[in-house]
């Protein structure tokens, strides 16, 4: 009996614990939702915790979507997203398509020299000194060219394609369909999930990335919306501003501006977000020990 | 035998093909640049051929101060990364075994893993409010118990922590995944058994979870130590400021200061090379050591 109560009590205080885990990643960024969505004039008071609007005012949303550069940055942040996305599958795909074909002559070099590639990276200077030299500075497909390919999901793909029954390649043969037909036509339907992961991972990277299109993105036209944020929020440039026209600086809150910003940013891994959860980690989500 | 080998690759020749995007844009985005580094051994000028100078900038480096405080920096802060955070994903994934099914549990994971898919912009955007002097919830507890409130992202003596405490928050959650599913895969059979012995939840953690991990364990330690020389610059660039640069500098930003910004191509390139060099021996020496031991590897 006693035994009994002792376990019960660990158990509120682990349920304790892992409520104030959550709590903790999740307070800051309700937050600031709560604050972006404020009457601007209650913004100054409100507490850390406080994951309520004080007022409701979309004024800073309304705001930002006025300036024509968060328009152009989130247009390019699109534009890359989605065409490097394209550029990341296809590549990826029939690479790992190719090299877990039976018999490749070459595979083990084509292997180790992708090794190599995924060990020592180029460094910062020598890239920039790249894409100038092939005249792609300052050009969103300098962006959709960086990292087309990730080495190890390349490999992540290569291990499911290798799963992939040879006797349904052996009746496709039969009917004289070529590498491209198989490659489209049974392992892109089969091999939904984990190619839908891959992408998922590329899109993710793609469109948080904002070191290298900080340096290799330098005209206002051709900025995306993290270098944007970035400016913004961690370096407290306001001149971005500016191109808000004829405001009243004092009748806004600059921090529900910047959270406004933040959220904006975070909109589209929202919503893939619920995908990444189903494909990749739906094992572990719904497993525990059956009982 | 060799006219086989070369009718097989001819026989081949479509996948060659499909192997080509992928081996151009190496080529061009990663072969190059890497040859390139050759800069390092040359004098770099704007006009004209550049001028070999040999060891020249490695000696520059290895007489520099700062370069010594950036090389502690980088290594002070990968400790943190990968010695103190390691126990926190184990810890939470024995934790969230011990939750079992149900809303709480699946919605504590939901809400961890999220931190993983923001960007460090957006990550750092929700700590500087977070830790907001006037109005975050952090100073705002500080307060509450009678204490002073401070910017803590200025602070030489706390920037390291909130960059310890800021990655925690992003990885934890999902670290931990690896662990969850090495638990996901102990059969059912042996908790029955250890249970059927009268053993506690303690003791089945103890004796029976924790060895099940141990593998999983040891693979995730040695490959970070891989990582060593890179400690995170797309973190450290957001959260650095004037005031703590001399904690937080590290080979990466020092890379990107020296050269990108300041101009110093040679100097700058001959210190990403030596990081370079140092990481790949690095990477290649836990790679197999791991692979060893646990027979699990970094690719």
């Amino acid at each position: 009996m006693k035994k009994f109560k002792k376990i019960s009590i660990g158990m509120i205080l682990l349920r304790a614990v892992m409520l104030l885990v959550a709590l903790t990643m999740l307070i800051p960024i309700l937050n600031l939702l709560a604050k972006s969505i404020s009457n601007p004039a209650n913004v100054p008071s409100m507490k850390g915790y406080q994951i309520w609007p004080s007022g409701f005012d979309l004024i800073h949303y309304q705001l930002i979507f006025r300036n024509q550069v968060v328009w152009t940055a989130l247009k390019n942040s699109l534009f890359v997203t989605i065409v490097g996305v394209i550029f990341n599958i296809l590549f990826t795909t029939s690479a790992a398509y190719a090299l877990t074909r039976p018999n490749l002559v070459g595979k083990r070099a084509i292997m180790v020299f992708l090794i190599i590639m995924m060990i020592f990276e180029p460094g910062i200077i020598q890239e920039y000194f790249v894409m100038k030299d092939i005249h792609l500075l300052d050009n969103l497909w300098s962006m959709v060219f960086y990292r087309t390919v990730s080495v190890y999901n390349l490999i992540l793909l290569m291990r499911f394609f290798s799963e992939t029954p040879e006797a349904l390649l052996e009746a496709a043969k039969i009917d004289g369909a070529g590498h491209v037909r198989i490659l489209f036509e049974i392992f892109l339907p089969i091999n939904k999930a984990p190619i839908l992961t891959v992408g998922m991972f590329y899109a993710v990277y793609r469109w948080n990335e904002f070191f290298h299109s900080s340096i290799f993105l330098s005209s206002r036209g051709n900025t995306v919306l993290q270098v944007f944020l970035r400016q913004f929020v961690v370096e407290g440039d306001t001149t971005a501003l500016s191109a808000l026209g004829t405001i009243d600086l004092s009748s806004i809150s600059i921090t529900s501006l910047r959270a406004a910003t933040i959220i904006i940013t975070m909109v589209p891994i929202l919503l893939l977000y619920p995908l990444i959860l189903k494909y990749y980690t739906g094992d572990v989500l719904s497993g525990g020990v059956k009982e | 035998m060799k006219k086989s080998l070369r009718k097989q690759i001819i026989r081949d020749r479509v996948l060659y093909l499909m192997l080509l995007p992928t081996f151009l844009y190496f080529l061009i985005f990663h072969v190059w640049p890497i040859f390139e580094m050759r800069l390092a051994f040359y004098d770099y000028r704007i006009i004209g051929d550049n001028i070999f100078v040999g060891w020249k900038h490695f000696k520059t480096l290895f007489s520099t101060p700062a370069f010594y405080t950036i090389i502690k920096n980088t290594l002070i802060i990968s400790f943190m990364k990968i010695v103190l955070f390691f126990p926190f994903p184990v810890m939470f994934a024995l934790a969230l075994n011990e939750l079992r099914s149900g809303v709480f549990r699946k919605g504590v994971q939901i809400i961890s893993y999220l931190p993983h898919f923001l960007s460090w912009v957006v990550i750092a955007g929700i700590w500087y409010e977070f830790l907001s002097p006037s109005s975050g919830l952090v100073m705002d507890i500080v307060s509450a118990f009678g204490g002073e409130r401070t910017n803590l992202l200025t602070n030489k003596n706390s920037i390291l922590w909130v960059l310890f405490a800021s990655s925690t928050w992003r990885s934890m959650g999902w670290d931990s995944i690896v662990y969850l599913s090495a638990i996901l895969g102990i059969e059912t059979s042996l908790y029955e058994a250890a249970r059927m012995d009268g053993a506690s939840r303690l003791q089945i953690i103890w004796y029976l979870i924790l060895p099940a991990l141990a593998g999983s364990m040891v693979t995730v330690l040695i490959l970070n130590v891989g990582f060593v020389m890179s400690a995170g610059y797309d973190q450290i660039l957001n959260f650095s400021n004037d005031a703590v640069l001399s904690r937080v500098d590290i080979l990466d930003t020092y890379v990107y200061r020296i050269g990108l910004l300041q101009g110093q191509y040679s100097f700058a390139t001959a210190a990403n090379l030596f990081k370079g060099a140092i990481g790949t021996i690095m990477i290649l020496l836990t790679h197999f050591t791991s692979k060893k031991l646990t027979g699990h590897g970094a690719w």
